[in-house]
């Protein structure tokens, strides 16, 4: 993917909620086949980041743009069918649905979602279910999740949610994947799993932003990386770049480096 | 036998309502109690346009049923739109509104009561056919609401149940999905007014009160919230029961508000003592 | 000058008729604020109180004082049941909002229905005669109700605002209702607050329903329709002000009274739900009201 511009950009955005700065004057570029890094203490605003981006919150100013278009008047279910795709911190799999459904209300068209369009388009419908269907097996199966298809979230180990989670916002199929501390309490062959995924996803043109604690993970993966505080951009460039900071040594390491 | 026709019709109305009512609070989560006001307006919309435009009864039916749909949406576009509390509230003025003005529109019969309506069919056999054709439709919906929710689109109702805001995130439209259910659970409301309307031939403002919401809420929370079959049997009881309570012959200053009494009763003990209804719900729903 | 008068007569009043819809709304608002609860049962109080009232007047001959004691005391006892018994339990037992609806709404009906069985559907009122004694002000009839109305009224709200703004109790309120897990670890207990939030709402209403009792008459399904216009006001007030929804109040009994000259009159009772889809469509946040309004209501 040659794009001539970044797939997302964000430009001047800020937001307050009451008196507290969640975001001031960010401005980031994330490009195709790239893969970046959000690092800062926790409260720094990195997930509101994401939650800006995705739609959840709108920003009070600035503006975010996938590719060229405006973001701010799109919904976050536009958004996400745009080709927007993020995880969550806390995971947050439909409880109630097995692991193969929670996948299929991933893709960004989902059969029979509009009822009439369902009951008048059969043959596109099952057309569409059939190759979600054929897309959730393929992942499922990249992720050694296949066993796991016809459990519900709450039977399966913490590490298996975790990438139940990612397999979930990997059906979307988009432009540009956030991911929300993928490796957070993970370790072992989940761990290797996680990072296998993140590099081929990037290496299939996505624009990949991982928010991510374990600095060894972004500096193995990271092509760029971006420290935030108190809602805004401190430093931005290579791993090894901001690991020579004294001032992300400071506030991040408490001094210690 | 006329008396056991007229029951059985009356178990097959309120299977619909029941039924449809649990589309859109047990499945859909929103809470509305203007489900009887629903079923008003395609019953006198039917009635009044088969008897001042000659519009055959079972069009009529289905324009009925159509206009019940449209003023589901006008009532839960706006108000859903903020939250659903607001659509509560919208459905009570919506409820004790409509009452008022069908009550005062002359051409609907006003508080009086629309007479003369035309019945689908004549004849000495009538009774038992409607008893036929209500039933089948009953058992039509049923099922309808049962595809609607346990088939791809069923999927996609109990996600936005367990998390909306996961779910808008993944590309899925919560507020689509709620007027959706909203509308057809108020069509389906539509079509049993429109058969009620061509089967007592007789509707007055009176019969969509509060005690209607009340009565079906109760089919629903006794028989079991977001179960297939648990407004069908809520319905069945509640229809026999009242039924049983006529036999008692008392006056029917103690017998309106005894019924009242009852199915308000039951809802608050079955929400505190069996919140799951009769027929218990699927896991996790 | 005729003209002028009458306008002048009708403000006044539509601002007395208001002054029971202002304690509904204020109520209503109360327990919306701190307990973040839309208290549909209160129309079943608002009829608990009424009837206990009207058989200790009307029934055993008690005088007023006494009947407004007595009405007071079963919507506090009623108040305290269903928080106790309902909704804390439904509380604890993390039910969806989607059931504390079903139980608030349905008790209200339970009680329609219960008193509609007992003392029947004929309209009553709290008094053998509704009329009071009629003064001439400058041309305008002043009734000993109005300025009896007025009183009560102008005590209860200065009381509450008294209780909110300087006494700890009070502040309690507030801060359960900023926030009631937050408060709890400040050793405020949140159960405690929305208990209170519904004593006092009961209190404004037992007060209401008693203006309205003595002014005009009532019948079992009633509250309902009179909660509904509190709800209206609470959310043009704007939902979290409660001095806002006590305005709201004012607003709207004005308007109503106002009706009378320009819409046919077996249109009047249409009136209050039109009104709740404007407000729904045009104003779900509520008016915004000027500022120094907002810095007063900030304060109370």
């Amino acid at each position: 993917m040659n794009a001539p511009r970044a797939a997302i950009r964000v430009t001047d955005v800020s937001k307050r909620f009451g008196g507290i700065v969640v975001a001031e004057n960010v401005n980031l570029e994330l490009r195709s086949g790239e893969i970046l890094g959000l690092i800062g203490p926790n409260g720094a605003g990195k997930t509101t980041l994401f939650n800006l981006i995705c739609g959840i919150h709108t920003p009070d100013s600035g503006e975010i743009w996938l590719r060229d278009q405006p973001l701010s008047r799109v919904p976050v279910y536009r958004r996400a069918r745009l080709g927007i795709a993020r995880t969550w911190q806390n995971i947050r799999l439909f409880p109630t649905l097995s692991v193969i459904d929670n996948l299929l209300m991933g893709p960004r068209r989902y059969p029979g979602e509009a009822l009439l369009a369902g009951i008048f388009g059969a043959r596109t419908r099952r057309a569409d279910a059939q190759a979600a269907r054929e897309r959730a097996e393929e992942i499922l199966a990249r992720m050694g999740l296949s066993d796991a298809r016809d459990k519900t979230p709450a039977e399966l180990p913490f590490g298996q949610q975790k990438l139940a989670g990612m397999a979930r916002t990997l059906m979307n199929d988009g432009e540009v994947l956030l991911l929300d501390e993928p490796m957070a309490g993970v370790e072992g062959q989940v761990y290797e799993t996680i990072r296998q995924v993140v590099r081929d996803e990037a290496s299939a043109g996505r624009a990949v932003c991982i928010v991510e604690h374990n600095v060894s993970f972004i500096r193995d993966l990271c092509t760029r990386a971006v420290f935030m505080f108190n809602g805004c951009i401190e430093q931005s460039g290579t791993m090894e770049e901001l690991l020579a900071s004294d001032k992300l040594a400071e506030l991040y390491f408490g001094g210690r480096s | 036998m006329e008396y056991v026709y007229s029951v059985l019709v009356m178990i097959g109305i309120y299977t619909i309502m029941a039924s449809s009512f649990n589309l859109i609070i047990g499945f859909g989560g929103l809470i509305s109690i203007a489900h009887p006001i629903f079923f008003a307006l395609s019953a006198y919309a039917s009635a009044l346009v088969n008897l001042h435009w000659g519009v055959p009864i079972p069009l009529a039916i289905l324009l009925g049923t159509l206009f019940a749909a449209a003023m589901s949406v006008m009532l839960s576009l706006p108000s859903l739109r903020i939250s659903g509390d607001y659509l509560l509230i919208a459905s009570m003025g919506f409820q004790l509104g409509f009452v008022e003005v069908i009550k005062n529109v002359d051409f609907a019969g006003g508080a009086g009561g629309l007479t003369g309506i035309a019945s689908i069919y004549s004849g000495p056999s009538r009774s038992p056919a409607f008893v036929v054709t209500t039933l089948t439709i009953a058992a039509t919906v049923v099922s309808v609401v049962h595809w609607l929710t346990h088939g791809e689109y069923g999927r996609a109702i109990r996600a936005m149940r367990d998390d909306e805001e996961c779910f808008a995130s993944l590309g899925r439209n919560p507020m689509a999905i709620k007027i959706t259910i909203f509308a057809v659970g108020s069509a389906l409301a539509g079509l049993a007014g429109a058969l009620y309307a061509h089967y007592f031939q007789f509707l007055s403002p009176e019969q969509f009160g509060i005690t209607q919401s009340a009565l079906i809420l109760t089919m629903v929370v006794v028989g079991g919230m977001g179960s297939t079959w648990g407004p069908v049997v809520g319905a069945l009881l509640l229809t026999a029961l009242p039924q049983a309570i006529t036999f008692l012959n008392l006056p029917p200053s103690v017998m309106a508000p005894l019924q009242g009494m009852l199915y308000t009763g039951l809802v608050l003990l079955f929400l505190f003592v069996r919140p799951a209804g009769l027929v218990a719900k699927r896991l996790g729903q | 000058m005729l003209e002028s008068q009458i306008l002048l007569q009708i403000a006044w009043t539509s601002v007395s008729t208001a002054t029971y819809y202002v304690l509904f709304a204020i109520a209503f608002a109360l327990t919306l604020k701190v307990a973040q609860l839309w208290n549909f049962a209160q129309a079943g109080i608002m009829g608990l109180a009424f009837y206990a009232m009207y058989a200790a007047m009307l029934g055993w001959n008690w005088p007023h004082p006494a009947g407004v004691a007595f009405g007071l005391a079963v919507a506090v006892a009623a108040s305290v049941c269903i928080e106790v018994w309902g909704f804390r339990v439904l509380r604890g037992r993390r039910s969806s909002s989607l059931m504390i609806f079903i139980f608030a709404i349905v008790f209200a009906e339970f009680i329609a229905y219960l008193l509609t069985l007992v003392f029947g559907t004929e309209p009553q009122t709290l008094t053998r005669s509704i009329m009071s004694e009629v003064h001439l002000v400058g041309g305008i009839a002043i009734s000993d109700w109005d300025l009896k109305a007025l009183t009560t009224t102008a005590i209860l709200c200065l009381a509450l605002f008294a209780y909110l703004s300087f006494t700890q109790q009070g502040q309690f309120l507030y801060a359960v209702a900023d926030n009631g897990e937050l408060a709890e670890l400040y050793g405020i207990s949140a159960n405690r607050a929305y208990l209170v939030s519904l004593v006092i709402a009961a209190v404004f209403v037992s007060f209401g329903i008693y203006l309205y009792g003595t002014r005009a008459s009532m019948i079992p399904t009633a509250p309902l329709e009179l909660m509904l216009f509190a709800v209206i006001a609470t959310i043009l007030g704007g939902i979290g002000s409660i001095l806002g929804a006590g305005l709201a109040a004012i607003f709207l009994s004005v308007l109503q009274s106002a009706s009378i000259l320009v819409i046919p009159s077996q249109w009047q009772g249409s009136l209050t739900y039109f009104v709740l889809f404007v407000v729904i469509l045009f104003f779900p946040t509520g008016l915004r009201l000027p500022a120094w309004i907002r810095r007063v209501a900030r304060a109370g």
